[in-house]
């Protein structure tokens, strides 16, 4: 970032000379600082989950959730700035309230997701406010199926098969193209996405983390947003570790 | 031309995606004195160290009651922490009167989370400049939860904020396994503990300084001010620093071992080491920070 | 002349002054609110038994006195342990039954092991229904509020458009307030009658009553769902349950309403 202190980047809604908004850059850096965050879209439904950086020890274990649900069958995982996060899970809630209010019947995902990226775009366009600092995934099932959509500080918003932010993102992306997507099921993706994060976790550099892990799918929750049970978490992690060890055991192999 | 031009306001990010103006008002914090929270399986108890301006002045009230089940200790602005817990006041009372039931801990305690973080992201404003430790008793048990300025809400086993909190949370974090079943009077204890480490070296807690939370199952929020502290410090004993104790007692060995050593001066008896880094410990202590709490 | 259309026929300015142009907006008459219901639903009828609470509603929906619809709902389970019964306005049942699922929704947004039971719904209804009143746009219905208390013990509770709230171990709205209210009382009287009685008598007295209403009441029909809500927490839902050995020979001896001459 050449442009860096050249007096572009120190406002919201400023263009540089070269074209770009640095203040969106820069959010987009906060992303990068937070755990990683992912989301599989499976046959029938969606699985998400995170890497909750445990920063002391006297935090309550399970309390302190990551994973948001809008309505009952949205789900939302998000890497960057909590509090942001948040703010924007609520605009989230709110859409999902009018639009229920207005057509008696749950927003589509894809409805949703354009909507909350037109919000967080919105965040782009004006020096009172500042971007938001969360790369969200959003996903669900709604009348036409599974969907996964990944918004960006910027207000862009794709949709994914995998998806993955925050500080792992890469490693977390290599191991998403190695599944069957889409056709991969709930359960499975929930064994898969519990690998994907302790692959993406740096010993280096957190020690602690926690694995939080939702899904909503058509087979395994009759199309509710909801954490997955505790015996399959247990199992997810349990199967998820003893590749990890495998793996180092592999690097040491290696190494000698 | 500013030191840091990334830092005059809330709602720019650094290259590194940093709000300095969030941080800095975490660093509010640590200018207010020390408030220290705790939960086992049945209370939740808050305890806090009071200061007072000047000698005549009175000390400035750190825990706030909310609600029957649920009160707040603050470190850092005061008059920031009366805004939120009016809020919070409100809050528990509609959740009384539209749904006859007590606001449960963690919904009070996210929505002040989601109140400050407004005041991270819209230019004019400024983030709050004071932490909360929420404690309360519910349906589902008893609950402590921190609040940042940045709007970061986590619940804990046991919390401190504050000038000097560090030490309290080394205590914490030293006997935090036990507190789960701990009673009420033993839980406090504990706070008065953690509490204690936090005083600077000359200070001591007192009736007039000190102040007590106690919530849990069927006992709704007490407040301990003044001479009903006096009972609660009795039980504690020692009311000073324990690294304030543990230098008067190594200048005590110090002075013990100069006398030994004087009188050992014609016989070859060993004489004790004085440990000089004390001095330098003592002097690493930071000063007396600023009365932001007034 | 004057080319603007609006001013024709109207008053000269120059003779009468500026028209008053809220004489032209002042529209039919006095703003006003629903006044009567429309479709609506009769009775619901409710008692408390040893170990719960059981409703029941007819699925009749009236249009004046024309049986409109035959299969209409009023027994609303809301989460998972709380029966709510409403009696009144069908389209006013509608949107009482979206702020419900709004509220649920919403509640169920913190994933913290809090759930809104039977009181708190009550409280939340008590709310809304004073509130309109208040507006003088009021909710044209009564409410029966069916679940567990704070501390596990059955909870009933009546709100109605009014605002006006009131518990009691056997309540009815509309006609059930006269026929089907001294039926239940005959076992369930009191509060502390409640314990001595089993679901297997709740059942027989509520269908009783039903049968009674059915006999009695224009606006009823003979097909009607009950809603038990055990301790256990647990919500059964029997529907489309017909009133049995029901005798109509007395029918022929009625004189005065219907076709004959005499």
């Amino acid at each position: 970032m050449t442009s860096i202190g050249t007096g572009y980047d120190l406002s919201n809604s400023v263009f540089s000379p070269d074209g770009r908004n640095f203040q969106v850059e820069y959010a987009s850096k906060a992303v990068e600082a937070d755990g990683t965050a992912i989301g599989i879209r499976c046959a029938d439904g969606v699985v998400f989950a995170v890497e909750k950086i445990v920063s002391s020890k006297l935090l309550v274990p399970g309390a302190n959730k990551k994973i948001q649900t809008i309505d009952r069958h949205v789900g939302v995982a998000y890497s960057g700035l909590t509090p942001d996060g948040r703010h924007l899970v609520d605009r989230g809630r709110s859409e999902s309230y009018s639009w229920r209010g207005t057509y008696k019947v749950p927003i589509s995902v894809p409805t949703l997701a354009d909507r909350l990226s037109g919000y967080v775009q919105a965040y782009t366009c004006y020096s009172s406010v500042r971007p938001f600092g969360v790369s969200v995934i959003v996903g669900g099932v709604d009348d036409s199926g599974p969907h996964l959509y990944t918004i960006e500080p910027s207000g862009a918003f794709w949709g994914y098969m995998g998806a993955a932010t925050g500080k792992g993102r890469q490693a977390a992306k290599s191991e998403l193209e190695k599944l069957d997507l889409p056709n991969i099921s709930a359960r499975d993706a929930v064994k898969a996405a519990a690998k994907i994060i302790y692959v993406a976790h740096d010993d280096s550099k957190d020690k602690d983390f926690e694995l939080e892990i939702s899904w909503v799918s058509t087979s395994e929750t009759g199309g509710l947003h909801q954490f997955v049970p505790k015996e399959l978490l247990e199992e997810a992690e349990r199967l998820a570790k003893a590749d990890d060890d495998d793996e180092d055991d592999d690097d040491e192999m290696d190494e000698d | 031309m500013f030191r840091n031009s990334y830092d005059n306001d809330s709602i720019t990010y650094s290259p590194t995606g940093r709000l300095f103006q969030v941080e800095y008002a975490l660093e509010a914090i640590k200018q207010g004195s020390a408030s220290v929270g705790l939960v086992s399986k049945t209370h939740a108890v808050l305890v806090a160290l009071k200061r007072n301006a000047e000698e005549l002045g009175s000390y400035q009230k750190k825990i706030i009651r909310i609600d029957n089940h649920l009160g707040i200790a603050l470190a850092g602005l005061a008059p920031d922490a009366r805004v939120l817990s009016n809020f919070m006041r409100q809050q528990a009372m509609s959740s009384k009167m539209i749904y006859n039931r007590p606001i449960p801990v963690s919904r009070v305690a996210s929505e002040i989370g989601d109140k400050a973080q407004k005041n991270t992201q819209v230019y004019g404003k400024r983030p709050y400049g004071v932490g909360l430790l929420v404690a309360g008793y519910d349906e589902t048990g008893p609950h402590l939860f921190e609040f940042l300025p940045s709007g970061t809400v986590l619940e804990y086993f046991g919390a401190a904020i504050g000038a000097r909190s560090q030490s309290a949370r080394t205590y914490l974090e030293r006997s935090f396994e036990s507190f789960a079943d701990c009673s009420a009077e033993e839980l406090v204890l504990h706070g008065l503990r953690a509490l204690r480490d936090t005083l600077a070296q000359d200070k001591e807690l007192t009736i007039q300084n000190t102040s007590i939370g106690v919530v849990g199952l069927d006992s709704p929020f007490k407040l301990y001010d003044n001479e009903e502290v006096g009972e609660w410090l009795e039980k504690l004993g020692d009311v000073g620093s324990s690294r304030g104790r543990r230098q008067a007692e190594e200048a005590a060995a110090e002075a013990a071992a100069a006398s030994a050593a004087a009188e050992a001066a014609d016989t070859d008896a060993p004489t004790t080491d004085a440990p000089a880094a004390d001095d330098e410990a003592a002097a690493d202590l930071p000063a007396e920070p600023i009365e932001t709490d007034d | 002349m004057d080319h603007m259309p609006e001013n024709w026929g109207r008053p000269r300015n120059d003779v009468y002054g500026e028209y008053q142009s809220a004489i032209h907006n002042a529209g039919q008459g006095p703003q006003s609110r629903t006044q009567t219901p429309s479709i609506t639903g009769t009775s619901v009828i409710a008692m408390k038994f040893d170990n719960g609470v059981m409703l029941a509603a007819d699925n009749l929906g009236s249009y004046g006195s024309l049986a409109r619809f035959t299969d209409q709902e009023r027994l609303i389970k809301v989460g998972n342990e709380t029966v709510v019964g409403i009696s009144g306005d069908a389209s006013d049942q509608q949107y009482i039954e979206l702020l419900l699922e709004r509220l649920l929704i919403e509640d169920n947004y913190p994933q913290d092991g809090h759930h809104l039971r039977a009181p708190h719904i009550y409280e939340y209804l008590s709310r809304v229904m004073y509130n309109r009143r208040s507006k003088i746009d009021p909710l044209w219905n009564a409410i029966l509020v069916a679940g567990k208390n704070d501390d596990g013990s059955p909870f009933l509770g009546y709100v109605d458009l009014l605002g006006v709230t009131y518990s009691s171990p056997s309540i009815a709205t509309g006609y059930g307030a006269y026929l089907a209210i001294p039926l239940m009382r005959k076992i369930v009287s009191e509060e502390a009658d409640a314990k001595n009685v089993s679901e297997e008598q709740a059942r027989k007295v509520i269908d009783e009553c039903m049968k009674v209403l059915f006999y009695r009441d224009a606006r009823s029909l003979d097909k009607y769902t009950v809603a038990t809500v055990t301790l256990d927490g647990e919500v059964k839902m029997d529907k489309n349950v017909r009133c049995q050995n029901m005798n109509w020979r007395f029918a022929e001896g009625i004189r005065g309403y219907g076709t004959q001459k005499q």
